[in-house]
């Protein structure tokens, strides 16, 4: 997937910026608050119709103007244009793909597949289990509608569930109570599913993450991933059996907190690097490694898994790091094909072997210069 | 502009109906108003008939008549085997294939706590007194294959079972005439799972 082209109209601060893209490397370079991670953004919301970090869409128009607009020409086996409008008046988004008009947001998403690399992906190694699954979630999810129907499936037994939780809470009788058991039997009908697929995935993944850590760091540090499901699992057993045995145990428990302690959306990844916990023991420099990595890693994989090559989209990837590494990464992109990446002009670059079709783009005062 | 009182009113009534949006409700209201005085009464009757004639079957919360419902009243279906839907619209959907010969259970809705529908607030009851009444061999669960429907089929399947009767539950799989390669994986992945023996 080749994007050749964008338009963008009011979006974050760009109020008419046109970008012609190489189909090798696009380093995208300007001092602070010239809008280079708004042209990431406004490739992303192209793809998936669904801005990065904020829920409200009205976040992204440029300030005191009603109506934005993302054009872009992709290359594929066909070219093809998409267009994307948003009124923040009316809070409206409209798509069109091919100057069709698109009415089901589900007939875009996988169309562009799209991999970010953001400096928020520090949460992915340094956060909250919560982050590590929608790490994971959102990969699989990519390669698999399957999944993700039976996510959103899980969730909505989740909500149904809390609520039963929270009336038991209030009137105990019987009748709730077998309520209560067709509700964990279904719990562990879908939850079982999810495990499992993320234990497939895992599996897979990790041959993934050791491939990019190798080209990245070239010396004896190996990496690993484990998947802990069900309070401390890490192996392919009887889930079934010990998912109702951990239903039955903790049910006083639910009842008395209202809420679901058991279950697949409790689950956490440990990241290792020569078997040493990463999130506990790893230093800065190792964090942002592995962050790098994994989104080489969800590239490659998705590459492999789905036969089309994502947009690789870098938002600052050599900030924390190291001359030899950044060195390592930028050759590294050669094997991916087309990316966009920022660098701030404070940045020494000197070491990006800048080849004859990449592209720099300079961005200075809402003017744009190609170098 | 200032529109007569009895149109607006028209307008208004109309309007509440499902998919039907203010201005197809003026339209409507229009056109009953350039209509003839036999339609617009026949149309009238026929509303006022629903709710007084048509009420739900005291033995399966189908629509009905009388007392019982034509599927209930019949002599020619099979009494033994009792189909369990969500809804009557669930009823017509199947007696239109004229594949099943058993009678039906309404629960009117499935579990559903968020919207506070607990066993208590559906037909469940009556159901298991049919079990008592009469001679029962075999249940079909025919919810949707939703969150909610699968989880009332759970309940009701585990309720069921230690009175001894043979349960079972409609099939999912691929849509009849329909492309294998243009149906969505989770449906596929599941008519894989349930594949039968030729």
């Amino acid at each position: 997937m080749i994007l050749s082209s964008v338009k963008l109209k009011n979006f974050r601060s760009h109020k008419e910026t046109k970008l012609i893209f190489s189909e090798r490397l696009n380093y995208i370079v300007g001092g602070n608050g010239q809008g280079k991670t708004s042209i990431l953004e406004s490739i992303y919301y192209l793809c998936t119709t669904k801005s990065i970090n904020s829920n409200f869409d009205g976040e992204v128009v440029r300030f005191n103007e009603n109506e934005l607009e993302i054009i872009g020409s992709f290359k594929d086996y066909s070219n093809s244009e998409a267009r994307i409008s948003y009124f923040l008046n009316s809070n409206k988004k409209i798509y069109f793909l091919n100057g069709k008009h698109i009415t089901r947001a589900a007939d875009i998403i996988g169309k562009f597949p799209v991999v970010i690399l953001t400096p928020t992906d520090h949460s992915i190694t340094q956060g909250a289990p919560g982050e590590r699954r929608k790490f994971v979630d959102s990969v699989i999810s990519q390669a698999s509608e399957t999944y993700l129907k039976n996510l959103l499936d899980y969730n909505k037994t989740l909500r149904q569930k809390a609520s039963l939780l929270a009336q038991l809470k209030e009137t105990k009788n019987k009748t709730l109570f077998d309520e209560l058991d067709a509700w964990n039997s279904k719990m562990i009908a879908s939850g079982k599913e999810i495990i499992i697929h993320r234990l497939k995935f895992i599996r897979k993944f990790k041959d993934f993450i050791k491939d990019s850590f190798k080209v990245i760091l070239n010396d004896d540090e190996i990496p690993g991933v484990e998947y802990m499901f069900l309070e401390g699992l890490s192996q392919e057993e009887n889930i079934e059996d010990i998912f109702f045995k951990l239903l039955h145990k903790r049910k006083d428990d639910e009842i008395r907190r209202g809420s679901n302690l058991v279950g697949p959306h409790r689950d956490d990844f440990v990241f290792k690097i020569n078997d040493v916990d990463l999130k506990t023991y790893g230093s800065q420099g190792q964090h942002k490694t592995f962050q790098v990595v994994l989104r080489f890693a969800q590239f490659f994989y998705l590459k492999e898994i789905t036969g089309k090559a994502p947009i690789f989209l870098l938002d600052d990837v050599f900030g924390e790091l190291d001359a030899k590494r950044s060195i390592r990464i930028s050759e590294y992109l050669r094997q991916v094909g087309q990316a966009f990446i920022t660098l701030t002009d404070f940045t020494d670059f000197s070491f990006l072997q800048k080849e004859d079709d990449d592209l720099v783009i300079k961005l200075n005062n809402g003017q744009v210069v190609y170098a | 502009m200032q529109i007569a009182e009895p149109l607006l009113i028209a307008i208004e009534e109309l309007s509440k109906l499902p998919s039907i949006g203010k201005k197809t409700a003026q339209r409507l209201a229009l056109h009953l108003l350039k209509s003839n005085t036999e339609d617009v009464d026949s149309l009238v009757n026929a509303i006022k008939d629903l709710k007084t004639k048509i009420h739900f079957c005291s033995r399966c919360f189908n629509l009905a008549t009388e007392e019982l419902c034509e599927v209930c009243k019949s002599s020619k279906r099979d009494h033994s085997l009792i189909c369990v839907v969500e809804e009557a619209s669930d009823v017509i959907a199947i007696e239109k294939t004229h594949e099943f010969n058993g009678v039906y259970h309404v629960l009117g809705g499935v579990l559903s706590p968020l919207t506070g529908i607990g066993p208590d607030s559906l037909k469940i009851k009556d159901l298991l007194k049919r079990f008592e009444d009469e001679e029962i061999k075999e249940i079909l669960l025919a919810l949707n294959p939703d969150t909610e429907g699968e989880t009332t089929t759970l309940y009701l399947a585990k309720l069921i079972k230690p009175l001894g009767i043979k349960i079972t539950r409609i099939a999912r799989g691929l849509p009849i005439g329909g492309d294998l390669e243009f149906a969505d994986e989770a449906t596929i992945g599941r008519a894989v799972l349930g594949r039968i023996s030729l």
